[in-house]
C-alpha cells in the first residue's frame, strides 16, 4: 500500500477530531478489557485460594478419615477414630515432608449462660504446624499451653459470644464411646487464620485436651504433607493400601474439585460479562466510525482521486478503529492489570465471608493471580474487537464512487 | 502529442424514465500542454466529461486512452494508481484534507502517487512556487479560500502530472483570486509544460483559455482555438471533434 506513514498520521488525527466521541467509545473497551483483566485474575486467585486453603489448613496433600465419614458442614462423628499401626507410621515418617492426626468433633461451647455448637480442632501441638503452616495466623492473647486446660476461639465465636482471651468457658461433648463429658478451659487467645472454616464456628485446642474430651488420643482425621502437592495421587493409593477399610483417603484434588470447578462457572459469568461488553465497545465503535464515513465522504473521495486505493481506504478507517482499540486496551490492562497486582500483594480482606463462608473451605482474603499473559492477551483481544468492528464502516466509505464523492457536500 | 483521447465517449445515467444521456458520445483530443476550457449551460455535461478524463467514473460506451494506453477493463485499484500517478486534481470547494498542514496535503499527492522518497522536501519546495511561502505549516481551516486552492494547485502540480483537470476551480473564489488563481495556473502551465483541463461558467477564465470546447445536451458543439498573445510560446491547433490524430 502506498503512503503507510501518512495514512497512520491521518488516522491518528482523525481521532483527534471528535474527541468526545473517540474518548466515549474508547472508555468502553477500557471498561471490557480492564474488567477481563481483573476477572481473569480474581478467578485464577480463587482457584489458588481454593487450593492454597484446603491444603493449607484443612486438607494438606493427603488425608484420611473414618471410612463413611459424612460430608455434610458440622458432621464430625467421633465414633470411629483411625488406627494407625507402626507399618503406616513407618511409612509416613519416610515418605513424607510432615504428617500429623487432629480431632475433629463439635462440642456445645457454654458461655456467660449460653450455649453454642461449636468446631473443635484437636492438633498436635508439635507436628499440626508443620503440615499446616501458621504464617497468616493472628492471635489476640497467646497460644495455649498444651499441659494448662486453655484453647483458642475463633474470632468469629469470640464475637458472637464477646468472649476475651484470660475467659474461662466450658466445652461439652460426648465422648468416642457416646458417653456425656464437660471440662471447664480457659480462652488463651482469640485466633484469626484467614481460613473461613477456621475462623467461623471454631475453637482449637491441643490434642492432649481433646483427647481428654473424647476420652481417647486416636485422630478422626491424619495429613499428610510433601514436597509437592503433585505427589498426592499417588501417595493417596499407598496410604489407602495402609489402612485398610477402616479409612477414606482423599487428596486435595478431590477435596477442592467442586469448589474449583463452582468457581469455574463465574468465570463463564464473568466472559459472558466482558463479552457484552466487548460487544457494546464494537457497536460503539462501528457507530462512530460510520458516522465519521458519512461526515468525510467528500475527503474520501479526494483521497480516492488522489490515488488511494479502495483497500487504503479500509486501511485508513480499520487502522482509526484499531487505534481506539489500542489506546482502550492499553489503558484497560493498565488498571485491571495494576488492580491484579495490588490485590496480588496486598490481598483484599472479605468482611462479609465470616458470616456467609462459614462453610466454604477458603481464605477470607481476596488475592488475585497477576499474570503478564493475560495482560497481552487481552490487549490483542481488546485491538481485535476494535478492528472487526471496523471492517463494516471502512468497506462502506470506500464503497462511496469518488465522482460523486468529490463534490458531496 | 496527444495525451489524452476520447473515442465515442457516452455517459448514461439511470435507466427507463429517469435515464440521462449525460454524455451523448464525444471524440476528443488533448494534446501535451495545453490550456483548455470546456464551457456550455449548466447540466451540459461538463462535469461528467471531467470525471471520465480523470477516471474517477468509467464511460458506459467508448474508451479512453490515457498517454496512449487504454483504460478500458483497468480494474479499481489500476485505476486508483493511474489517477494518482498521472491525474491532477482541483477541485471547486478544494477538498484539502483537513487534519493535515498545507505541507502534508502537498507531500500526500507525491506519497500516492508512489513517490515517498524526498515527498517532504518536494512538497516544501512547491508551496513558494505558488505564493505560500511561509504558510506550509498551516492547516486549511487556517487558510483564505484562495490559499487554499493555491495549495489544491500545488498539490496538484507537484507530482508532474500528465494532465491536471479542475472542475470549475474559481467558483468559489471571488474576482482577485479567482484572476489570481487563474494567473498561477496559466503560469504552471507555461513553465512547466503541464495540460491543463478545466470547465468553467466564468467569462474570466475563458479570457485566458487557448482552446475552448463548448458542450451542449451532452455533445461538442463548438471546438475553437483562440489566437494566443504573442508571450505564448506554445500552439495548440485547432482540432475538429471527432478526428483521431
Ligand atoms: N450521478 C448522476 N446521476 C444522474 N444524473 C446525473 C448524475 N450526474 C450528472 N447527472 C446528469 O447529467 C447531466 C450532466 O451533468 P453535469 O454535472 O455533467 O453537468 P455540468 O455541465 O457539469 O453542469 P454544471 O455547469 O451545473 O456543473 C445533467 O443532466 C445531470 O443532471
Ligand atoms: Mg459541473
Amino acid at each position: 500500500m502506498r503512503a503507510p506513514t501518512l495514512i497512520l498520521r491521518l488516522a491518528v488525527r482523525n481521532l483527534f477530531r471528535q474527541k468526545r466521541r473517540t474518548v466515549l467509545t474508547a472508555t468502553v473497551v477500557v471498561v471490557g478489557i480492564g474488567l477481563l483483566v481483573l476477572g481473569e485474575a480474581v478467578i485464577a486467585g480463587s482457584e489458588d485460594n481454593i487450593v492454597v486453603s484446603a491444603i493449607d489448613a484443612l486438607v494438606g496433600h493427603v488425608q484420611a478419615r473414618p471410612a463413611d465419614y459424612p460430608t455434610q458442614p458440622m458432621q464430625h462423628p467421633v465414633d470411629k477414630l483411625l488406627t494407625i499401626d507402626a507399618p503406616t507410621t513407618a511409612w509416613l515418617n519416610q515418605h513424607t515432608v510432615a504428617w500429623t492426626g487432629r480431632q475433629l468433633f463439635t462440642p456445645t461451647l457454654i458461655f456467660g449462660g449460653e450455649g453454642l455448637r461449636v468446631r473443635a480442632f484437636g492438633y498436635d501441638p508439635v507436628r499440626d504446624a508443620k503440615v499446616f503452616p501458621r504464617d497468616l495466623w493472628k492471635v489476640r492473647g497467646r497460644q495455649p499451653d498444651p499441659v494448662k486446660d486453655e484453647i483458642l476461639v475463633s474470632r468469629g465465636v469470640a464475637k458472637l459470644l464477646d468472649i476475651q482471651p484470660g475467659d474461662r468457658l466450658v466445652l461439652q461433648t460426648r465422648t468416642h464411646l457416646g458417653a456425656m463429658n464437660a471440662l471447664e478451659v480457659q480462652v488463651a487467645g482469640i485466633v484469626a487464620t484467614t481460613q473461613t472454616v477456621l475462623d467461623s464456628m471454631s475453637v482449637l485446642l491441643p490434642l492432649p485436651l481433646s483427647a481428654r474430651l473424647l476420652d481417647s488420643a486416636q485422630p478422626t482425621h491424619l495429613s499428610l504433607r510433601f514436597a509437592s502437592r503433585d505427589l498426592a495421587p499417588a501417595a493417596k493409593v499407598e496410604l489407602a493400601r495402609l489402612l485398610g477399610r477402616q479409612a477414606t483417603v482423599v487428596t486435595w484434588q478431590d477435596e477442592t474439585r467442586e469448589l474449583v470447578e463452582l468457581v469455574g462457572t463465574k468465570k463463564g459469568a464473568m466472559q459472558l460479562m466482558v463479552a457484552i461488553l466487548m460487544l457494546l465497545a464494537g457497536f460503539g465503535i462501528a457507530n462512530t466510525l460510520l458516522m465519521a464515513a458519512y461526515e468525510r465522504v467528500r475527503e474520501v473521495g479526494t483521497l480516492r482521486a488522489l490515488g488511494l486505493t479502495e483497500g487504503g481506504v479500509v486501511a485508513l478507517f480499520v487502522v482509526e478503529g484499531g487505534l481506539v482499540g489500542v489506546m482502550g486496551s492499553l489503558v484497560g490492562v493498565a488498571w485491571g492489570g495494576a488492580l491484579s497486582l495490588y490485590w496480588q500483594v496486598h490481598p483484599m480482606e472479605l468482611a462479609a465471608t465470616e458470616a456467609m463462608g462459614a462453610n466454604l473451605p477458603m481464605s477470607s482474603l481476596l488475592y488475585t493471580r497477576f499474570d503478564p499473559w493475560s495482560l497481552f492477551a487481552a490487549a490483542v483481544f481488546g485491538v481485535a474487537v476494535a478492528m472487526v468492528a471496523s471492517i463494516l464502516p471502512a468497506r462502506t466509505a470506500a464503497r462511496a464512487a469518488p465522482a460523486d464523492a468529490v463534490r458531496a457536500e | 502529442m496527444a495525451i489524452c483521447e476520447l473515442h465515442g465517449v457516452t455517459k448514461t445515467y439511470g435507466t427507463g424514465a429517469t435515464r440521462v444521456d449525460a454524455i451523448q458520445v464525444i471524440d476528443l483530443i488533448i494534446e501535451a500542454g495545453e490550456f483548455t476550457v470546456l464551457s456550455g449551460p449548466s447540466g451540459s455535461g461538463k462535469t461528467t466529461l471531467l470525471n471520465q478524463v480523470g477516471c474517477l467514473d468509467a464511460p458506459s460506451e467508448g474508451e479512453l486512452l490515457l498517454d496512449g494506453r487504454s483504460t478500458r477493463g483497468l480494474t479499481s485499484r489500476q485505476l486508483s494508481h493511474l489517477r494518482g500517478e498521472k491525474i491532477g486534481f482541483i477541485f471547486q470547494s478544494f477538498n484539502l484534507i483537513p487534519v493535515l498542514t498545507a505541507t502534508e496535503n502537498v507531500e500526500l499527492a507525491l506519497q500516492l502517487a508512489g513517490r515517498s522518497d524526498g515527498a517532504h522536501e518536494a512538497a516544501l519546495a512547491m508551496l513558494p512556487q505558488v505564493g505560500l511561502g511561509g504558510l506550509e505549516h498551516r492547516r486549511p481551516n487556517e487558510l483564505s479560500g484562495g490559499q487554499q486552492q493555491r495549495v489544491a494547485i500545488a498539490r496538484a502540480l507537484v507530482k508532474k502530472p500528465l494532465l491536471v483537470i479542475a472542475d470549475e476551480p474559481t467558483a468559489n473564489l471571488d474576482s482577485a483570486n479567482g484572476e489570481q488563481v487563474l494567473s498561477l495556473m496559466q503560469e504552471l502551465n507555461e513553465s512547466l509544460g503541464i495540460t491543463f483541463l478545466f470547465s468553467t461558467h466564468d467569462p474570466r477564465v475563458l479570457a485566458h483559455a487557448r482552446r475552448v470546447i463548448y458542450l451542449e445536451d451532452g455533445r461538442v458543439v463548438r471546438d475553437e482555438v483562440r489566437q494566443p498573445p504573442a508571450t505564448r510560446r506554445r500552439q495548440s491547433g485547432t482540432r475538429p471533434s471527432g478526428e483521431v490524430a
